[in-house]
């Protein structure tokens, strides 16, 4: 049957649509050819598919071919059996008859004979030549109709239809086409069903000897052929996958050694669009066929039925996994074939799909995810082109011009180099070439000799990138190209390392790193032998076992891939430089651009990458600035740094070649910022400088510089800083630089945000630091001015390198330096600084309660105590009142202040321990100068005590109180104030005054005002305790203690007034074995004197009333200064010397020789209430005649004045005024006062004095002072409730 | 083929928050640096593929020549690891030596 093949190939190109035979009986095709014509193709004929399920065709074509024609007569019937596929699929049988004998005798039996063929399917159209106005002929017509009906149709089956050629009968081709249709339909089934029990059946014979694939091929192939022509073709594509199946496990049962294919011209070209590419019988081999023609025909037949089914998706996706798994099978025929073959296959096969694919491809596809996958297979095609293509490049010597970058390296590195059996060696003729590669070398070389220090950098740092990078070159070869082609060559030994010159192992690199690795004697002995003797001379080498050199490989190389290659651009592509470059953009955008479009942008935007390469090595920077800067943001923003530390250096340095300055500066910090060890510490120091010339520099356009990644900021740890309202402050801040070296600002500032208020804006702070940032940690110490109360965060920072501006937005964790962006805007900004709300920051007091001594030099002691703020700087101004004064001949004291109020309790034992305790802790005298003093520093923060010597001055005497009826000394008299006025805060600014804050922007004053209590040691009260017969009268005189101190008594006398004599002539003394007395604080002690009364004319009265005696009082103090009153400072402490007082005390002459009475009448109720009046009388009777006064001037008169405590009385009328009493003796009068008690108890009642009469010449009754019972009020029962 | 193998954990944000080259890799640096840029690439076909199964472990999502690149993938897209260390960010790198000393015993068990 395998005699068949070409003969099947010819009558498959030769039918490409479903036959239907016309059996022309009546000769009518003629008339009706072009109305049968004009219903093809067939409008949704109903097929059934190869499961038997009823399929739509749209457009199913069919020809119309008369069974007379010769293609069809002229066949033999076991053609016809075996290509089935070709023969009709519908008989129809054109009739006309208008005679129904005619028909009965001649038509019928012709007819008869025609449709007995079963295998045929058929149908007969009658066709009516009468003229609808012609009634006979048409009756006659419908009577040969029905009768044709009758002999010819089943109840089964309708087998007849009626064409009226002069009338429209719509109707009819319904008919016809669906007539034709079901014919078609049925044949295609009994067809179906017959190729598949043949196949059936050789299948089941698939494991015997007699087995042919070719036999197998021919029916399994007419049957998808059947389909195709069907348009069924769907089914037909699955026969083709079974096809491929069954020749995949034919190909790969183990037997004998098989011609692989593959050698022939123009093999290098996949022909997977082009199923027609070779005759079949061509490469028919034995029973089967040709590996590598016979799949390559498979696929190119599955993808023409693919794009027949209109989808692009399975085209691309079927052809990339084809294209692999194909690439597979020739990599194992690979030392049959043509030299990179492999490869060349490759290429063209991916650029066929998808140059074809592009054609048809509309830009519709269905759904979007679909859509991706189809951008992503072409993608991918594009790749595995591209890389085949830099193989090739590679092996011709294009490599120094392919980037190495991660990608190239990737794919090329990993990728193994060809296996041909041999490898090419140099043709006879080509030695002209290979000395032109030669000296493109040489002069390469010769570059580098002109400067030997080059060499000895391009040796040491064998790649050269901006900023002086230095990086090993990723390779681009699995193993050195060298050492492979001369490894693989026939007439070497294998793997002689050192004969290859190839000092290294597989280390990977190029063709460049070879040569930059190599000592230059190397270099020149491996490339130019002719030239330069180096150490191992190869001159003499000219036979086959000389080694290759590299040129040569690449020139060997490229003459053998000429001869593989067929394809006229694939060769142009390789011919030159710029045709390789142009090709491989050509692939790198298509690859880039559908892997965008598949949402593969990581695959996309490092083919970005390499576009961006090519288009900076050929100067257009634009173009590879854009493309670098896609790449750097994507890894950027993945945070994959070692791969983002390949590409920033290249974006940096088209940015610098554009003069875009902003963009380089940003790359520049952004790869400052990438992790320490990606970079050499000189790689990094050439980006600071970089950074630091540029900003030096003057910039068309500043822009701020964004260093959010590279310096970084936060508040010390701890608690935050907290300042007084008002105050400035000092806040001390970590900055973090990236910076290899120090690098030095020309400012650097803060912006501190209330937490409290988003409306307060941003403060900014700037730090007056030498602005020199350390790499690492440093610790930067910024002004704060006064800010409102609150809490504060830090903001950004800003700065100036330069004339360059600078902001990070950076937070710190306060460890490393912390690389993800994004979280550092997460953290929680902790506040760094707090504004206290206005509070009293100090408060100052009075040392001591109680009084001081007056009029002598006492220490006046202030508390200054600071309320958790500090008094540095402080100025205290003090300003005395009127009566008081500082004694400026002594020191002013200050010491720490040790809660005296605590230590009271244990005052007496810790007064030795204390003092002594005081005297270690610092103690500083001042002067007090214009009545301000400076506090020292170490007395800023705690309490002090301040010691200053004060005199109270008071000019009035003191004066004794007589103690029937005790005058209250006023505390107002000994009562003296203290201005203070104390400045303070960090700039002297705070000033508190009267306890409450002040605010003003500049100053804030304390002031306040000091009360501070004198007084005199004693009070002395006196009274006459008893009045002897003999005139004798004992004065008892009280001495109270005022002061909290102990007082000795040394000495007491009494100067009386005249009048007066002390009795017995003495000198006025007590006796003096009293003395000293001691007088505890706060107690009394009482002195005697007696006295007597002198006797002296009645005239010297007047004389006398104006004088008093004089209380003179030698004491002693011993007080302390924390208590109270205290020894004057003036007096040396241990010295004797004595403290005088004196006190005034009035003595009165008793009344001898009185001339008024005054009465006091009894009340006339027994008892006095409060609240009630009470009417108080005095009865005044004259005890002498007054004619001997001549003082008085109108003597009837007598002037009086009822004096009375208004707490205890009020008193109601006239308390002064005259009455007359008659100058006569015996003249009385009554003087009446209106009075009511305030309050209960024995009170001294109203006294009625006369002032115009002297105390001596008035005799009282009752004769001293006196007192009345009150009784308190009656019980109110108004408020009562009854019981 | 040398015994290579290169181990990263991405965080959600396909930022590698770990990084070990564990295997007899000879030449070290070209190749952690390959390793690098195929592992990110395949995050293309691993955004692809993680939605559209249930299963956690990805096997040999893509081939790069010879070197095969399997995918872990954590319930949720967050990282089981976060729980070795209660001080851990997330997102952040991992640091602690602890489990750089784990993985690399790992590896070298498994390998």
């Amino acid at each position: 049957m395998a005699n068949y093949l070409a003969q099947f190939q010819a009558i498959k190109s030769s039918s490409d649509r479903l036959v239907v035979s016309v059996e022309d009986v009546s000769d009518l095709w003629p008339s009706v050819k072009e109305g049968f014509e004009a219903r093809l193709p067939l409008k949704k004929a109903c097929l059934n598919n190869k499961t038997r399920n009823p399929v739509y065709v749209e457009n199913l074509p069919a020809e119309f071919i008369l069974t007379t024609d010769a293609r069809l007569r002229s066949r033999f019937p076991q053609e016809q059996y075996l290509f089935w596929f070709r023969e009709p699929y519908a008989t129809v049988v054109l009739v006309s008859c208008e005679d129904l004998d005619e028909f009965k005798t001649i038509l019928k039996p012709r007819l008869k004979l025609i449709v007995q063929n079963e295998e045929r399917e058929w149908f007969i159209v009658y066709v009516s030549k009468a003229h609808p106005s012609n009634d006979q002929a048409t009756k006659m017509a419908k009577k040969v109709y029905a009768r044709l009906e009758v002999d010819f149709s089943s109840k089964k089956r309708e087998r007849c239809c009626k064409l009226d050629l002069n009338g429209a009968d719509a109707s009819f081709w319904e008919d016809f086409d669906s007539k034709i249709v079901e014919s078609i339909r049925n044949t295609l089934d009994r067809r179906v069903q017959f190729y598949e029990e043949e196949i059936r059946k050789m299948s089941e014979q698939r494991l015997m000897p007699v087995w042919n694939f070719c036999n197998f091929f021919i029916l399994k192939e007419s049957l998808a052929f059947m389909f195709e022509m069907a348009h069924l073709h769907e089914d037909s594509l699955r026969e083709y996958d079974e096809l491929e199946l069954c020749y995949t496990e034919t190909v790969n049962t183990p037997g004998k050694q098989k011609d692989f294919g593959g050698l022939e011209q123009g093999d290098d070209q996949a022909a997977l669009l082009k199923p027609e590419f070779k005759p079949l019988s061509q490469i028919v081999q034995d029973d089967s066929f040709r590996e590598f023609e016979f799949r390559q025909y498979l696929f190119a037949c599955q993808l023409k039925l693919l794009f027949k089914l209109g989808r692009p998706v399975e085209v691309v996706a079927r052809g990339y996994s084809f294209i692999i798994s194909f690439s597979k099978t020739l990599a194992l025929h690979e030392k049959f074939l043509p030299f990179c073959l492999r490869e060349v296959w490759v290429i063209t096969a991916c650029l066929a799909i998808i140059s074809s694919i592009s054609s048809i491809y509309d830009g519709e596809l269905a759904a979007p995810d679909i859509e991706k996958e189809f951008y992503r297979f072409q993608g991918d095609l594009y790749s595995l082109c591209r890389v085949k293509f830099m193989r090739l490049a590679y092996m011709i010597g294009y490599g120094v011009e392919i980037e190495k970058s991660s990608v190239n390296s990737a794919s090329l590195s990993m990728l193994p180099w060809p296996k041909p059996a041999v490898w090419p060696s140099v043709p006879a003729d080509a030695s002209a070439e290979v000395l032109a590669k030669e000296k493109a070398n040489k002069q390469y070389i010769d570059a580098i000799k002109d400067n030997k220090i080059r060499i000895m950098i391009l040796q040491a740092n064998p790649r050269m990138k901006h900023f002086n990078i230095q990086r090993k070159p990723l390779p681009l070869e699995p193993s050195s190209l060298l050492r492979e082609a001369n490894r693989r060559r026939a007439s070497l030994s294998v793997g002689n390392a050192s004969e290859l010159l190839d000092v290294r192992p597989t280390d990977g690199s190029g063709l460049d790193g070879y040569q930059r690795f190599s000592p230059p004697s190397k270099i020149y002995a491996s490339t130019m032998p002719r030239t330069y003797s180096g150490p191992v001379n190869f001159e003499s080498s000219v036979s086959l076992d000389r080694p290759m050199r590299l040129s040569e490989i690449h020139v060997a190389a490229e003459h053998a891939l000429k001869r593989t290659i067929t394809d006229p651009d694939l060769l142009k592509s390789l011919s030159s430089l710029e045709e390789f470059e142009k090709k491989y953009m050509e692939l790198t955008k298509g690859a880039a651009d559908n892997y965008h479009h598949s949402w593969w942008k990581r695959h996309g935007v490092v083919l970005d990458g390499e576009i961006a390469a090519l288009c900076f090595k050929n100067g257009n920077y634009d173009l590879a600035a854009k493309s670098y800067e896609k790449v750097c943001a994507l890894y950027a923003g993945e945070g994959w740094q070692d791969l983002l530390a390949e590409v920033l250096p290249n974006l940096a340095e088209c940015q610098k070649i554009l003069n875009d300055e902003a963009g380089y500066l940003s790359s520049c910090v952004r790869l400052l910022s990438l992790e320490n060890g990606l970079f050499l510490t000189k790689e990094r120091q050439a980006f600071q400088s970089e950074v630091v010339h540029l900003a030096h520099r003057e910039m068309k356009h500043p822009v701020p510089l964004d260093v959010s990644s590279l310096i970084t900021f936060s508040g010390n740890p701890g608690p935050p800083l907290e300042l007084c309202d008002g105050d400035p402050g000092t806040l001390s801040v970590s900055v973090w630089s990236g910076f290899p070296d120090d690098i030095t600002l020309e400012s650097l500032s803060l912006t501190l945000m209330a937490t409290f208020n988003a409306d307060e804006g941003v403060k900014t702070i700037n730090s007056s630091d030498a602005h020199i940032l350390k790499p690492g940690r440093n610790v930067i110490t910024l002004d704060v001015p006064p800010q409102k109360p609150g809490s504060y965060v830090l903001g950004v920072l800003t700065g100036q390198i330069g004339n360059l501006g600078f902001r990070s937005h950076s937070f710190s964790k306060g460890g490393p330096l912390d690389t993800d962006d994004f979280m550092s805007y997460e953290k929680p900004t902790r506040p760094v600084l707090k504004v206290l709300k206005p509070r009293p920051l100090v408060d100052i007091a009075a040392a001591v309660s109680s009084a001081l001594l007056m009029n002598e030099i006492q220490w006046l002691g202030l508390i200054v105590k600071p309320i958790k703020y500090s008094l540095k700087g402080a100025l205290l101004s003090i300003d005395t009142g009127p009566g008081l004064m500082i004694d400026e001949s002594h020191m002013i004291e200050i010491d720490d202040h040790v809660k005296p109020m605590e230590d009271k309790v244990h005052a007496d034992e810790l007064d030795i321990t204390r003092e002594n305790a005081i005297s270690t802790v610092e103690f500083k005298q001042f002067v007090l100068e214009n009545g301000k003093i400076a506090l020292p520093d170490w007395a800023s923060d705690i309490t002090t005590v301040l010691w200053f010597p004060v005199c109270a001055i008071d000019d009035r005497m003191a004066v004794g109180a007589s103690a029937d009826c005790p005058q209250r000394q006023s505390v107002v008299d000994g009562m003296r104030t203290i201005a203070l006025k104390l400045e303070f805060g960090a700039f002297r600014n705070q000033i508190f005054e009267r306890q409450l804050l002040f605010f003003s922007f500049l100053i804030i004053v304390y002031k306040m005002t000091i009360a501070v209590h004198f007084t005199d040691p004693f009070h002395v009260t006196t009274r006459v305790s008893d009045k002897c017969n003999d005139g004798t009268l004992l004065l008892q005189v009280m001495i109270h203690s005022q002061v909290k101190a102990t007082l000795y008594l040394h000495d007491a006398w009494l100067d009386l007034q005249p009048g007066f004599v002390h009795v017995g002539k003495a000198n006025g003394r007590p006796v003096s074995g009293f003395f000293p007395l001691v007088i505890s604080p706060s107690s009394t002690a009482g002195i005697l004197f007696s006295v007597c009364i002198e006797s002296m004319p009645f005239g010297d009265q007047t004389e006398l009333l104006q004088t008093q005696s004089i209380l003179n009082i030698m004491y002693g103090i011993s007080g302390e200064r924390t208590n109270g009153a205290h020894a004057p400072s003036s007096l040396k402490s241990e010295s004797n010397e004595k403290l005088h007082f004196k006190v005034a005390i009035a003595l009165q002459r008793p009344v001898l020789d009185p001339c008024v009475a005054v009465g006091f009448i009894p009340f006339s109720s027994d008892c006095l209430r409060v609240g009630q009046l009470v009417s108080m009388k005095w009865r005044v009777e004259r005890l002498k005649d007054m004619e001997a006064s001549p003082s008085s001037s109108c003597n009837d008169e007598v002037l009086y004045e009822v004096d009375a405590n208004p707490e205890i009385w009020m008193i109601a009328g006239r308390k002064r005024g005259h009455i007359s009493l008659s100058n006569a003796r015996g003249s009385r009068i009554e003087i009446t006062v209106t009075c009511m008690p305030l309050i209960s108890g024995h009170v001294r009642p109203p006294h009625l004095g006369l002032p115009g009469l002297g105390d001596e010449n008035i005799s009282c009754n009752p004769a001293g002072p006196h007192l009345v019972c009150v009784l308190p009020p009656t019980l109110s029962s108004s408020y009562c409730s009854p019981a | 083929m040398a015994n290579t193998a290169c181990f990263i954990i991405v965080s959600r944000n396909d930022i590698p928050i770990y990084e070990a080259e564990v295997g007899s890799a000879m030449k070290k640096e070209e190749a952690a640096q390959q390793h690098q840029f195929i592992l990110h690439a395949a995050l293309d076909i691993v955004e692809d593929l993680a939605w559209t199964t249930s299963a956690m472990f990805l096997k040999a999502v893509d081939k790069f020549n010879d070197l095969v690149v399997s995918v872990y993938v954590t319930a949720g897209h967050i990282l089981t690891t976060i729980l070795l260390n209660p001080l851990y960010l997330p997102g952040s790198r991992i640091t602690s030596s602890h489990f750089d000393t784990k993985v690399r015993a790992l590896a070298r068990k498994y390998l």
